[in-house]
């Protein structure tokens, strides 16, 4: 893995912010827990109504700790390295954008990652072997699911510009909380789909239960290890 | 004229260092492929070691029964030893009628009872009513049970069954495309001994177990493996039989031996669920009734069936659909009972009351007054020995101490040759002494029914723990002799590995000292071998010289390896790419420990499939020319929907039920494609060739042979094949009529043939001859053209461009992949034919993805393309079992049986997609080359190795898992088959891999050489 120039995203500068984003995954994943047993129990209509809670954390995650896209802060410049530019401005302060900016591209990526993610994650799941003509809802609540967890920060905080899309579609954007919660999701969705097939005739593996789980604890390991162990890192795909 | 003079010299100077280049290209090619050569002797070498101690074995005995000496004092007023009045125990009948419908299963028999309001009757339902009928009608005359077969459910190994009641061994279930003589005692045999007249009329499988034991003069034996004939055996066997069976011949036989194909024919071909199967159970219904209108009081009549059919038809394994045939005893004398509280109907399932096959050989042994044959371990049926009243318990218990006598002498025996372990027979020992405690006393006390049953039960008892114990005796492996395999199998893969991965530029320049030390090696260790075996009696010699060959020939590399050290790396994989290929590998076969994964392979490969192209387009986004970027996405994302278009063909294995529906025939119980499936080879024809010409074109490689081949030599062969399996849907609906079914026949085969013809001997010729795909364009000056080599010409008005050349290796290659492709395309069933189309291609996209992404010489090439091919194997309408195998492929060409045509045929149908993949190999590292780059071949060994040890792994695997979970309950039904699948694959990929495509390159390799030289 080769450090990149390019920056990797920084949680904003408070203290709220410092806090909440280790708070966010413990939240997350025990509203997740205490859920398990109704999601199997009736995957359809427990996975819709955790989606409400879900974006409401994702949500409130992304504006208490995330910059907006555009807002981004310079990372944190070493003393020794003194190749701070000379015209960069004084970094904003979390609290000097107001919280009306900052909700309203929260809304915007929750939109998106809706609207736009969900089918694109759907077809993905259906590619990766999910059921053509059955579970179609099963397969869509899956796809929202994993878009909120993945997409959405990523849509807050790198916007909808074509070519940055085209960088995060190449995983070539530096590792970070965001990047690596999304790409944790993903590898532990993936992973997810290793105990179907096992005879163990429990009532959790049918689908997509076991996806959706392993993206939730993919999403939150990565968040951990993209925001701490990895950052600034970029996955390297040479040859 | 001097000038003239240089000019020649230089001229023939040049063509002479040609010649001496193309001579060391030849040299240095021919000693790659015998270095791979030793790698699969090798891996055969190993998996033989392997399988000589996993494939369970069973000491046979030979001695035999004999008429005068019954195994035990029988106590009693009757003298043993008269053929007249029955060897050990008085006889019922004189003569019988054996009749074998192969593959009744019992559920054909029973009426049909709806297990709720939705279950409807099947089409072999409520067809051969007759036998249960009987059964009711008349309980003391007839009796129809379910008979369980011992797995593997192949014919020959049934009737091995049901005339020495010995159990099987796994090693027979191979043999039974030639059947080999049985020389344990057997019911045959015996008959002879006692002088009986035995004529055989029906399947030849007879012939090949009993060699010379019948009448000759009335015997008529028929071909058993041409399944698409459902009539002429049993029409043959019916011609002979009924005659015979008048009063005025019934002198001239003992006892008449009838085996019907018909429905077996009729399962493989249709599936049980079929118009034609109900038709020939009526056929088989109608028989009945006439034999037994004719048959006399003396005379004892029997159906049975040998096995049953899966719910496709097929046979082979050990399900229940498999193993429940039906077995019905019929006599005019009214001698049959049912024990007290038994109902008289015959059961509605194999679960309420079941007989064994192998019981049949003590039940017609002592009917008919013949000893029980030596090795026998089955019991008589109770119901054909306690009366017609039901309360002859004295009788029942005597025959049961007989049989239970002689299978002690038989145990006794076995223990002496294989010095058996006490403990192991302690248990039947201690029951054998209480049984005969008991009997003791039956001489001392006044005897009734319900202590004369109580003395029935403990000889009983007797022989249910005996075959219990034997069944885990004979489950016995050779554990160092598979350790050795697995050993070998592992170097195999060690060496492998450092070769494929490991050595940079030497690989070439190595070939000759591995073949020289190898070879040696592998001679030197037989030769030790031998010497070994001979001198040391304990050490079994072919063995010995097996494993020290193997240890030679594996020394000899390792010594060339360590000459080499300095220039070996560690094969450590140092790109994610690299990591990626070995991760999929090793998973894969990490899973191969679970039953549950190695059932649901397919849709593992196919997920592993799907990621590898999530990251082919991952990577392809990330490419910075722009044309890489575009043709990179393109082909990804038609990579994986192909993919998921071709996971839409499905064979589901029983173990996949209810998760899995079968689309590849018309419906999950036949064996049939629907009317729609028959399109599909018509637009194959239509669309394939365009598909590849496009890829052709795309290079401008489309020129010369490359017309001639793709344009109508390809189109040609495909069209002809869609032509055949209409005919043969034609054939199978016989729109034509019956009477059509012969000229219908000859025209298929003659298509096949000629389809075969394009493929194979056409193709080689062009493919052998053809100059490179290339062509001379000249245009203007200043064009830009997409050719990468230009040149102005003499005169400077125009510009001449070599069209092709970028692609001159490539394309030229490639043509041997398709013209295996339109073979390979004819022998699948048309659901499967798409497949491969498809196949085929993904794999040119997966060409075009792994030259936009640079990944020619990664190890995910190799890999991708054997998992393609291992995906494709169960899309082409396989599974990892015996029954998925499609024998009826080899008629496809051919009317008969042919060697070796026919075996290479079924090779073809069955691995195909593997065989197509291992072709396309080469082409990795020629697609798109430059024609001058240096080291081509070596690459090519090196992704051939590759692919190569993707198998080889696999195998390593499955065998490693089959040894180690030994005692598995699904040790036959799952980690068996998937480790005979997994060496055969090894076998047929190395075989292909090295000879074909590494082969075959020789001939690309030379005409792009006599063009552009050899570097």
């Amino acid at each position: 893995m080769a450090v990149a120039k390019t920056d990797a995203i920084n949680v904003l500068n408070t203290d709220t912010a410092k806090l909440y984003t280790h708070i966010h995954p413990i939240l997350v994943l025990s509203a997740y827990y205490f859920n398990f047993s109704s999601i199997v129990a009736d995957p359809v209509s427990s996975l819709i109504k955790f989606l409400i809670p879900l974006n409401v954390l994702q949500i409130a995650y992304v504006v208490i700790c995330l910059p907006a896209t555009g807002t981004a802060q310079p990372p944190p410049v070493l003393k020794s390295s003194g190749m701070k530019p000379a015209v960069q401005k004084k970094s904003p302060k979390g609290k000097s954008v107001s919280l009306a900016s900052r909700i309203t591209p929260a809304l915007l990526s929750l939109t998106l990652s809706l609207a736009l993610g969900t089918p694109l994650l759907g077809t993905i799941l259906i590619l990766f072997g999910a059921p053509l003509t059955t579970h179609i809802h099963h397969t869509i609540l899956c796809a929202a699911h994993i878009s909120l967890l993945s997409a959405l920060p990523l849509i807050y905080t790198h916007g909808i510009d074509t070519d940055k899309w085209r960088r995060i579609a190449a995983l070539m954007i530096p590792l970070d909380e965001v990047f690596g919660a999304a790409v944790g999701t993903c590898i532990g969705a993936w992973i997810g789909a290793v105990p179907i097939p096992l005879d163990w005739d429990r009532e959790w593996q049918k689908w997509p239960i076991t996806i959706v789980t392993g993206a939730y604890v993919g999403w939150a390991v990565g968040k951990v290890v993209g925001g701490l162990l990895v950052k600034g890192k970029v996955i390297d795909l040479r040859p | 004229m001097d000038d003239e003079r240089r000019e020649e010299l230089r001229k023939r100077r040049e063509r002479q260092l040609q010649k001496m280049a193309e001579a060391r290209f030849t040299v240095t090619h021919g000693l790659l492929v015998a270095f791979l050569t030793v790698v699969m002797i090798l891996h055969v070498l190993g998996l033989y070691l392997f399988t000589s101690g996993f494939l369970l074995t069973r000491v046979v005995l030979d001695d035999k029964s004999e008429c005068g000496i019954p195994p035990i004092d029988l106590q009693s007023s009757y003298t043993a030893g008269s053929y007249e009045k029955g060897c050990w125990h008085p006889k019922t009948f004189d003569k019988a009628v054996v009749i074998v419908v192969d593959a009744l299963r019992y559920d054909f028999t029973v009426p049909f009872k709806p297990k709720n309001e939705a279950d409807k009757p099947r089409h072999y339902h409520d067809a051969l009513p007759f036998l249960y009928e009987t059964a009711v009608a008349h309980p003391e005359r007839a009796i129809l049970m379910p008979f369980i077969a011992d797995p593997p459910t192949t014919t020959l190994q049934r009737l091995k069954g049901l005339t020495t009641g010995t159990l099987p061994t796994f090693i027979d279930a191979g043999s039974n495309f030639a059947g080999t003589a049985i020389d344990e005692d057997n019911l045959i045999a015996q008959l002879r001994n006692a002088s009986k007249a035995v004529v055989h009329l029906g399947d030849d499988t007879w012939h090949a177990l009993f060699p010379g034991h019948f009448e000759p003069n009335l015997t008529k034996a028929y071909d058993s493996f041409n399944v698409w004939d459902l009539h002429t055996v049993d029409n043959g066997v019916t011609e002979h039989l009924l005659p015979l069976l008048q009063a005025a011949n019934t002198s001239k036989w003992d006892v008449l031996i009838g085996h019907y194909l018909g429905v077996d024919h009729a399962g493989h071909r249709y599936g049980p669920d079929h118009p034609a199967m109900a038709a020939k159970l009526r056929q088989m219904d109608g028989l009945f009734r006439e034999v037994m209108d004719v048959i006399d009081d003396d005379t004892l009549l029997i159906v049975l069936g040998d096995h049953g059919m899966d719910a496709k038809g097929d046979h082979g394994g050990e399900s229940d659909d498999e193993i429940e045939a039906a077995v019905w005893l019929y006599s005019k004398k009214g001698v049959f009972g049912r024990r007290q509280r038994q109902p008289t109907e015959p059961p509605a399932n194999a679960k309420l009351q079941s007989i064994a096959q192998i019981d049949f050989v003590p039940t017609f042994s002592l009917l008919m007054g013949l000893p029980i044959p030596f090795n026998n371990l089955g019991a008589p049926l109770v119901e054909a020995f306690i009366g017609s009243k039901g309360v002859d318990f004295e009788n029942l218990a005597r025959v049961y101490r007989l049989t239970a006598a002689q299978i002690q002498r038989y145990m006794q025996e076995y223990k002496q040759v294989r010095s058996l372990d006490e403990s192991a027979t302690a248990h039947p020992e201690y029951l054998w002494g209480l049984a005969n405690r008991m009997w003791e006393l039956t001489t001392e006390e006044p005897m009734d029914a319900i202590k004369w049953d109580a003395m029935f039960t403990a000889f009983y008892n007797y022989q249910a723990e005996t075959i219990s114990v034997c069944r885990s005796l004979w489950a016995r492996f050779d554990v160092p002799s598979m350790f050795n395999g697995i050993f070998v199998l592992t170097i195999g893969v060690v060496l492998l590995g450092i070769y494929a991965r490991g050595i940079g530029a030497l690989r070439l320049a190595l070939s000759p000292g591995f073949v020289k030390r190898g070879g040696l090696g592998l001679v030197l260790g037989s030769l030790a071998g031998y010497l070994l075996g001979a001198f040391i009696t304990p050490i079994p010699m072919v063995q010995a010289m097996v494993f020290l060959a193997a240890l030679g020939g594996s020394v000899g590399i390792i010594n060339v390896f360590y000459k080499a050290r300095r220039s070996l790396v560690w094969p450590i994989p140092n790109s994610i790419w690299a990591w990626v290929a070995v991760l999929f590998t090793v998973s894969l076969s990490l899973g191969f420990a679970a039953n549950s994964f190695t059932i649901w392979e397919d849709e593992i490969l196919y997920f592993f499939l799907t990621t590898m192209g999530a990251l082919f387009l991952v990577s392809s986004v990330r490419q910075e020319e722009v044309i890489d970027r575009a043709l990179g996405c393109y082909h990804s994302i038609l990579f994986i929907s192909l993919g998921r278009l071709a996971s839409l063909s499905r064979l589901c294995r029983e173990e996949q039920m209810p998760y899995c529906f079968s689309t590849y025939y018309a419906s999950s119980t036949s064996s049939t494609s629907s009317l729609w499936q028959l399109i599909i080879p018509f637009v194959l024809a239509f669309v394939l060739p365009g598909i590849v010409k496009q890829f052709y074109q795309a290079t401008n490689s489309y020129h010369h042979s490359a017309v001639l081949w793709l344009g109508i030599g390809f189109r040609t062969a495909l069209c002809l094949g869609a032509v055949f399996w209409s005919l043969d849907a034609a054939d199978d609906k016989e729109i034509f009529g019956p009477a059509a079914s012969g000229t219908l026949k000859t025209i298929k085969v003659m298509l096949a043939q000629i389809v075969l013809g394009i493929a194979i001997p056409v193709g080689y010729s062009i493919y052998a001859w053809a100059a490179p795909f290339l062509a001379i364009q000249s245009m203007s000056p200043n064009a830009v053209s997409t050719s990468k080599i230009t040149c102005l010409s003499s005169d400077k008005r125009s510009r001449l461009a070599i069209l092709g050349y970028n692609n001159a290796h490539g394309s030229r290659y490639f043509v041997l992949v398709t013209m295996w492709t339109s073979a390979i395309i004819l022998l699948q069933k048309p659901m499967g034919a798409g497949a491969i189309g498809i196949l085929l291609w993904q794999i040119l996209s997966l060409l075009e993805i792994l030259h936009a992404n640079k990944l020619q010489d990664s190890a995910i090439g190799p890999t991708t393309l054997a998992l393609l091919g291992s995906f494709h194997f169960f899309k082409t309408g396989h599974q990892a079992t015996l029954s998925s195998i499609q024998w009826e492929s080899a008629f496809i060409p051919l009317k008969t049986i042919s060697y070796p045509y026919s075996p290479i045929l079924i090779i073809l149908n069955t691995f195909g997609a593997q065989i197509l993949t291992a072709l396309a190999v080469p082409a990795i590292v020629l697609w798109k080359v430059e024609p001058k780059r240096k080291g081509l071949l070596a690459a090519v060994g090196k992704a051939m190795a590759t692919h190569m040890l993707f198998y080889a792994v696999v195998s390593l695997a499955t065998a490693a898992w089959a040894g180690w979970l030994r005692r598995h309950l699904m040790l036959y039904r799952i980690f068996s088959p998937r480790f005979l699948m997994g060496s055969v694959v090894l076998v047929v990929v190395d075989v292909v891999g090295i000879f074909f495509a590494v082969g075959g390159t020789r001939w690309s390799f030379l005409s792009v050489g006599d063009v552009f030289g050899f570097h």
